[in-house]
């Protein structure tokens, strides 16, 4: 898949209506990553279902979807200005993702990617992607069901991510990391903000962490990477690349800087290759991993 | 979470009171808080007051207002915010348009240079009708039961809205885009303050969204202008689940 720059717009930030993924795409994101969408509709969480902490976010939205059935019309109003829209799919089988993924397909998704990462929801997004042995069996049959290229976006909530990395290896490419899993408690209330507790930690304080899963699997796999988790200026963006990623998904960061963020970005990241004397991005993926 | 004990109830009528509280903020009028009560839900609500105390006016329409509405003065709330892009600062003659509960967000603009209309579905919806000047607010019911019969658009009938400098208006989605279809094409200044499906209140669920704009950050006021190019205003809109289905 080509894009026009590496930035490319987090599954689950404003992503459910197909007028507000066309305008983010119209405002500089070079692809979008569509909300998780399931075989059926899903109301999710009784709000709080996000904590706002300042640059972090807590959120548990839990999987809220309209179904795939519902979803072929926003596809189509996102593709209106002609950018990739990756379809995002969560479910519970090998069967049940490769029905989604076909279905993506033939709304016009130029790719698919598999969440087996949302930590809040039982049933699915980590509590599959923690399994290598589903994990394996889900790519091959969703890689064996559609002709686009096939994404897998893991968890960072597991003891090995480079086990599950390995497990997921025919996919196209890997996307790292999903959320942390995490709990906010109020304390004047005396119990879990989030109506479901349990939620996914975005925002800078877990680019680290993203950062040491990309680090890690570039050395060892061969595999392309979409590094994702905290990044909010180009800075960020280049230390993905530098770690082994080829380009990078935002979303908590649109919660301070606004949709301009990919824009913004865009040309911070010109100007750094022009200061550092770099002639293009791909120059530089890898460049900080140790040898 | 911000919380602070309730100071004072106030009940407007059998169905909506209003909970004064205090808070040492910022607040401009149009602004939104997201409150929450635990173990129930969290909602969005304007302020009413955004003076030194300050209050919000609710209605009881589901599981969290019913309990919000239930709160006694020493009880607690809990709510984060302020959210939203206010109303303009406007110091001339204005006109207010409210529908229903939405007349809670218009209730700061209320001053003597301020002329109202409310649109209330019965008699015991109609809010802060006696708190404009006398002569200076006109109310429509759906039913008859007071004033001129009829939605907002039988009350602006013999209007001129051209002499006010600014309209302002709040209110269900349908009342709202009744009033831009009429005020469209007139030389009018107008802020629409829109109600949608909320949940995060900050800008990154997409549940309120309305043409790429969401409501809770670039709204909830969008001027005549912003509105012209938003085919989804009063036609179509997100369900709970991010399901498309009709405003009507």
């Amino acid at each position: 898949m080509q894009l026009e720059s590496p930035l490319i717009l987090a599954s689950g930030i404003l992503d459910e209506n197909g007028y507000t993924m066309r305008r983010i795409l119209e405002e500089g994101a070079a692809a979008v990553v569509t909300k998780s969408i399931g075989s059926t509709e899903r109301p999710g969480f009784t709000p709080p279902v996000v904590v706002d902490l300042g640059e972090n976010l807590l959120n548990a939205i839990g999987l809220s979807n309209p179904g795939i059935d519902h979803f072929a019309g926003e596809i189509s109003i996102a593709k209106g200005i002609g950018k990739p829209v990756i379809g995002s799919i969560f479910g519970a089988t090998a069967e049940e993702f490769s029905f989604l993924a076909s279905k993506m397909e033939s709304y016009g998704a130029d790719a698919i990617e598999l969440n087996l990462s949302c930590p809040h929801v039982k049933g699915f997004g980590s509590e599959v992607g923690s399994d290598p042995v589903l994990v394996e069996e889900i790519v091959t049959e969703v890689k064996a069901k559609v002709s686009i290229p096939v994404f897998a976006k893991l968890t960072p909530n597991v003891t090995d991510i480079v086990k599950i990395a390995k497990a997921a290896e025919k996919a196209d490419a890997l996307v790292l990391i999903n959320t942390v899993r995490a709990i906010h408690i109020d304390i004047y209330a005396r119990r879990p903000t989030l109506s479901n507790a349990y939620g996914g930690l975005s925002g800078p304080a877990i680019k680290p962490i993203g950062v040491r899963a990309v680090y890690d699997i570039y050395s060892e796999t061969s595999k392309e990477i979409i590094g994702c988790g905290g990044i909010s200026n180009f800075e960020d963006v280049i230390e993905y690349i530098m770690a082994g990623a080829r380009a990078v998904e935002i979303g908590t960061a649109l919660r301070t800087a606004g949709r301009a963020i990919f824009d913004i970005i865009k040309k911070d990241i010109i100007s750094y290759l022009e200061a550092e004397g770099i002639g293009s991005i791909q120059e530089i993926i890898g460049a900080g991993v140790k040898r | 979470m911000i919380h602070a004990d309730i100071t004072k109830k106030e009940k407007l009528s059998p169905t909506v009171s209003t909970l004064y509280f205090h808070w040492n903020a910022d607040v401009r009028p149009g602004q939104f808080v997201m409150v929450w009560v635990p173990g129930t839900g969290e909602i969005p609500m304007s302020l009413s007051h955004i003076g030194k105390e300050k209050a919000f006016t609710i209605k009881n329409y589901g599981p969290t207002s019913d309990k919000l509405i239930k709160l006694e003065p020493g009880q607690r709330i809990f709510f984060r915010g302020p959210y939203g892009r206010p109303f303009s600062d406007v110091k001339r003659k204005t006109l207010l348009i409210g529908g229903g509960s939405g007349m809670a967000s218009l209730h700061p603009l209320i001053n003597r240079n301020a002329f109202g209309l409310i649109a209330a579905r019965t008699r015991e919806e109609i809010l802060f009708m006696n708190e404009f000047e006398s002569g200076k607010v006109k109310v429509t019911t759906d039913d008859g039961s007071y004033g001129i019969k009829g939605n907002v658009l039988a009350g602006l009938k013999d209007l001129d809205v051209e002499e006010f400098d600014m309209i302002f208006a709040c209110g269900p989605e349908i009342m709202l885009y009744n009033l831009y279809k009429y005020l469209k094409g007139k030389n009018v200044r107008a802020e629409l303050s829109l109600e949608r499906l909320m949940k995060c209140g900050i800008g990154v669920c997409d549940s309120c969204s309305i043409n790429g704009f969401q409501l809770c950050r670039d709204g909830p006021t969008f001027t005549m202008d912003q509105l012209l190019y938003m085919n989804e205003f009063g036609t179509e809109k997100l369900t709970f689940s991010g399901t498309r289905v009709n405003v009507h």
